[in-house]
C-alpha cells in the first residue's frame, strides 16, 4: 500500500498542498481528480521524491520510503521528457538499468514493453522522429519498463487516441489485478476515471475534498435527486411535502431535490395519489457532476 | 511483483557509460577528432619534410658548355668546380645545405628558376640571378664563397702550400657559452609545451562545456525528472562528469598515440622520450583540471533550462580558463616569471600553467607538490558545493535559477 500522509508544501507564499492524505491499496486503481492547479502534480512529485514536502511523509508498506524503494516505482511526470535523440529501445534499456535492472534483463523488458505499448516497429527510431501519440506510448513504456512495484502517472491518457486509451487502460488493469500493483493516476477525463478506477480522490485548492469509491462519493456528497413523471397531476403536486423542491422541469416530468430527512417512498405515495406515475427514478449523478458540485462548494 | 531491490551505489556507472557512448557516436565529436588529427598531421609532416630542419637550397652555376675559353658570363669548367667547392664549404659553416648544378647558356637555368627548382643562378661576372628574389642566406653563402675563392687565389699566388691554405680558411666552429644554464632542447621543449597547453586548453574548456550542455539537455527535454525519480541528483552529476571525462581521456590517448606514431614513422621527433613524458603530463593535468572545473560547469548548466542561455552562465568559467591560458602561453617564453610561478600554484590556473613550467624544467619539486596539493584540496572542497547547487537547481525549470535559491532549496 502506498500512503501519502499529511503532506504540506508551499511555493513562496502560495500553499500548494494543505494536509493531503490518501492511500492507494495493493491492486487498486485510484483516480486523482481536481481542477487545474489544485495540487495533483505537486503531490505526485512528492510521492516520487523529486520534490520535498514541507511536512508529512510518503509510506510504502507502512514504512517511510527511501531512495531504494522509490527506485522501484514507475512514474510518468506531467512534463513529458525523454532524450529526443536517443533511440526508443536504447532509451528504455537505459531507464530500466537506472531503476536497478541488470543489463540482460533490462534488454528483455524493453523488448516486451515496446510490444505491449504497440511501438515495436519504432523501437530503433529516435524519439524525436515519432509522432506525439507514439512518444506518449514510449513515455508510458518508460514508466513500466522496470516492472514497478507502484505506478504514479500524471495525466497518462492525455494525448492518446482511442486505441491508445484502450491499450493503456488494459495495461493498468493488468498491472493492478495480476501483479497487485497500486496504481494512481490523475486525469480530467472523468468518464474514463469512472470506468477504470476502484476509488477516486478529489483535490481542490490543495485540500482533499472527497475520497472513496464512486458509490461512496455519490452517497456522501451528491444531492438527492428524483426524476418523476405523473400524468394528470396538478402543477406543484409535490408542494404538499415539506423538504421537497423543484429542481427542473423537462419532457413533461420534474426533477425534485430532496432534503436529507425526506423519505423517497413518501414522495412516491404522494405522486400516486396525485395521478398515474409513469416514471420514478433516482438520478445517479456522474462523476463529472459530483466533481462540479464538490469543487464549486 | 518481483523483488529486485539492488543497492543503487554503482548506478553512476550506468549514467557514465551512457554519456560516454552517446557522445562517442556523436557526429560533432567524430568530426572534431578528425580535425584535431589533421592539424597534428600537418604539423608533424611540415616538421619532417618542410624546411624546419637544415635549410637547403638549389643553386645553378653558369658553365661554358664547349670547354673552350670562358665567355663573358660563364665559368670555365675548372673554375666552376673550384667555386663549387667553396660554395659547399661556405654552406657547411653556415649550417645550411646547398646543392650546386651546372647550367649552360643561352638559357642559363632561367626556365628552372621560373619553375622553382632552382633558388638562384650564379654567373661568372658575379651576378646572382633569382626569379622574384634570392633567399638571404643563399646570398650570404654565395658572397662568402666568392670571398673564399679570392683568398685561395691570393694565397696560392703568394706561394702558400695547400696545407697552409686549408689552415687559414678552415677555422673551427665557435664554442657557445651562455650566462644562464642552457637547455640544448629548449626549442623543441618549447614547442612541446606550446602544443601541450593548446591541447589542454581545448580539452578542459571543450569537455567542461560538454558537461554543461549535457545538464541543460536533460533539463530542457525534461527527462531529468524521470531520471531523478530513479536516482539521486549527485549520482546523475557524478556519472555525467565521469563519463564525459573518460571520453576526454580516451580522445587524448588516441590523439597522442596517433601523433607519436606518425612522428616516429616520419622521423619528425628528435626526442621521443620527452614527447612521451609530455603526453603523460598533459593527460595527468587534464584529469586534475577537469576534476576541478567540471563540477562547476555542471552547476552552471543546472541553473538554466534552455540551450540559448548556456553562454550566459559559463561566461565566468570561460574567462578564468581563457586568462589562465594566456598566462600559460606567456609562460612558454618565460617560465620563471613571477606571473607564471603564481599561476602555476593557484588552483584555477595550475592545470594550464604548471605543465608548461614542468616541461621547460622551470618548476621545482616543492612547487609541483604544492600546486597539486592545492588543486586536489580545492577540488575536494568544490565538488560538494557544486553538487549542492546542482541538486538545488536541476529540477527547477523555467527562468534562470538564482544561486542563492539553488543553494537554499538543496537538501
Amino acid at each position: 500500500m502506498l500512503e501519502l500522509i499529511g503532506l504540506r508544501r508551499s511555493f513562496d507564499d502560495v500553499v500548494a498542498l494543505d494536509d493531503v492524505s490518501f492511500a492507494v491499496p495493493e491492486g487498486a486503481i485510484v483516480g486523482f481528480v481536481g481542477p487545474n492547479g489544485a495540487g495533483k502534480t505537486t503531490a505526485m512529485r512528492i510521492a516520487l521524491g523529486v520534490l520535498e514536502p514541507d511536512a508529512g511523509e510518503v509510506r510504502w508498506h507502512g514504512e517511510p520510503v527511501d531512495a531504494r524503494v522509490r527506485r522501484r516505482f514507475g512514474y510518468m511526470p506531467e512534463e513529458r521528457g525523454l532524450y529526443p535523440k536517443m533511440r526508443v529501445r536504447e532509451q528504455l534499456v537505459y531507464l530500466a538499468r537506472l531503476h536497478g535492472l541488470p543489463a540482460g534483463y533490462a534488454a528483455r523488458r524493453a523488448d516486451e514493453i515496446v510490444a505491449t505499448m504497440g511501438v515495436e516497429e519504432r523501437a530503433g527510431d529516435r524519439v524525436e522522429s515519432l509522432s506525439l501519440g507514439n512518444q506518449q506510448r514510449v513515455q508510458l513504456a518508460a514508466a513500466l519498463v522496470h516492472e514497478p512495484d507502484a505506478l504514479v502517472l500524471d495525466e497518462p491518457f492525455s494525448g492518446l487516441d482511442p486505441v491508445g486509451v484502450d491499450v493503456l487502460a488494459g495495461v493498468l488493469r493488468r498491472q493492478a489485478q495480476n501483479h497487485g500493483v497500486p496504481v494512481v493516476f490523475s486525469s480530467h477525463q472523468l468518464d474514463l476515471v469512472e470506468r477504470l478506477c476502484d476509488a477516486v480522490v478529489l483535490i481542490d485548492r490543495g485540500r482533499i475534498v472527497a475520497s472513496g469509491t464512486i458509490d461512496e462519493l455519490r452517497a456522501s456528497r451528491a444531492r438527492r435527486l428524483l426524476r418523476v413523471e405523473v400524468v394528470g397531476a396538478a402543477d406543484g403536486w409535490y408542494d404538499a411535502l415539506p423538504g421537497v423542491t423543484l429542481e427542473a422541469e423537462a419532457n413533461g416530468g420534474v426533477a425534485l431535490l430532496l432534503d436529507d430527512d425526506v423519505d423517497e417512498q413518501r414522495v412516491l405515495d404522494l405522486a400516486r395519489a396525485s395521478g398515474d406515475v409513469l416514471h420514478f427514478t433516482r438520478v445517479r449523478p456522474s462523476l463529472a457532476e459530483l466533481f462540479r458540485e464538490v469543487v464549486s462548494a | 511483483m518481483n523483488d529486485i531491490r539492488p543497492s543503487d551505489r554503482g548506478v553512476w556507472r550506468v549514467v557514465a557509460m551512457r554519456d560516454f557512448w552517446v557522445r562517442l557516436r556523436d557526429k560533432g565529436f567524430v568530426i572534431s577528432t578528425c580535425v584535431t588529427l589533421a592539424v597534428f598531421s600537418v604539423f608533424i609532416l611540415v616538421r619532417a619534410y618542410g624546411g624546419v630542419g637544415t635549410p637547403a637550397y638549389d643553386l645553378g652555376i653558369v658553365v661554358d658548355r664547349a670547354g673552350g675559353p670562358a665567355t663573358a658570363a660563364a665559368y670555365a669548367p675548372a673554375q666552376a668546380s673550384a667555386v663549387t667547392a667553396q660554395i659547399e664549404a661556405a654552406a657547411s659553416s653556415a649550417l645550411a645545405d646547398v646543392r650546386v648544378v651546372e647550367v649552360h647558356p643561352p638559357d642559363a637555368g632561367r626556365d628552372r628558376l621560373r619553375e622553382g627548382s632552382l633558388d638562384g643562378v650564379l654567373a661568372a661576372d658575379g651576378i646572382l640571378e633569382g626569379d622574384a628574389d634570392v633567399p638571404t642566406q643563399l646570398r650570404q653563402i654565395v658572397q662568402a664563397a666568392l670571398v673564399r675563392d679570392r683568398i685561395v687565389a691570393a694565397l696560392e699566388a703568394a706561394g702558400a702550400t695547400e696545407a697552409e691554405v686549408d689552415a687559414a680558411l678552415n677555422v673551427p666552429a665557435v664554442t657557445l657559452r651562455t650566462l644562464q644554464p642552457r637547455d640544448p632542447n629548449r626549442e623543441e621543449n618549447g614547442g612541446i609545451a606550446f602544443i601541450g597547453v593548446l591541447l589542454l586548453y581545448g580539452q578542459l574548456f571543450g569537455y567542461g562545456v560538454w558537461v554543461a550542455t549535457g545538464v541543460i539537455e536533460e533539463k530542457s527535454s525534461r527527462v531529468v525528472e524521470i531520471l531523478l525519480s530513479a536516482i539521486r541528483p549527485r549520482q546523475l552529476m557524478a556519472g555525467k562528469i565521469l563519463g564525459i571525462g573518460l571520453l576526454g581521456i580516451a580522445q587524448m590517448i588516441f590523439i597522442a598515440a596517433f601523433a607519436m606514431s606518425l612522428a616516429a614513422i616520419t622521423g619528425a621527433l628528435k626526442l621521443p622520450a620527452t614527447a612521451l613524458g609530455a603526453a603523460a603530463l598533459v593527460l595527468g593535468w587534464f584529469v586534475l583540471g577537469f576534476a576541478f572545473y567540471s563540477s562547476l560547469f555542471a552547476a552552471a548548466g543546472s541553473l538554466v533550462s534552455r540551450m540559448e542561455e548556456l553562454q550566459n552562465v559559463i561566461v565566468p568559467l570561460n574567462l578564468v580558463i581563457l586568462v589562465s591560458f594566456f598566462i600559460s602561453i606567456g609562460a612558454v617564453q618565460d617560465p620563471g616569471s613571477t606571473l607564471a610561478v603564481v599561476a602555476s600554484l593557484l588552483p584555477f590556473s595550475a592545470a594550464l600553467a604548471m605543465p608548461v613550467r614542468i616541461v621547460l624544467g622551470s618548476a621545482t619539486l616543492p612547487q609541483i607538490v604544492l600546486s597539486v596539493s592545492l588543486l586536489i584540496g580545492s577540488t575536494m572542497l568544490l565538488i560538494p558545493l557544486a553538487g549542492r547547487l546542482y541538486a538545488g537547481a536541476v529540477l527547477r525549470t523555467g527562468s534562470r535559477v538564482k544561486l542563492r535559491d539553488a543553494w537554499r532549496s538543496a537538501t
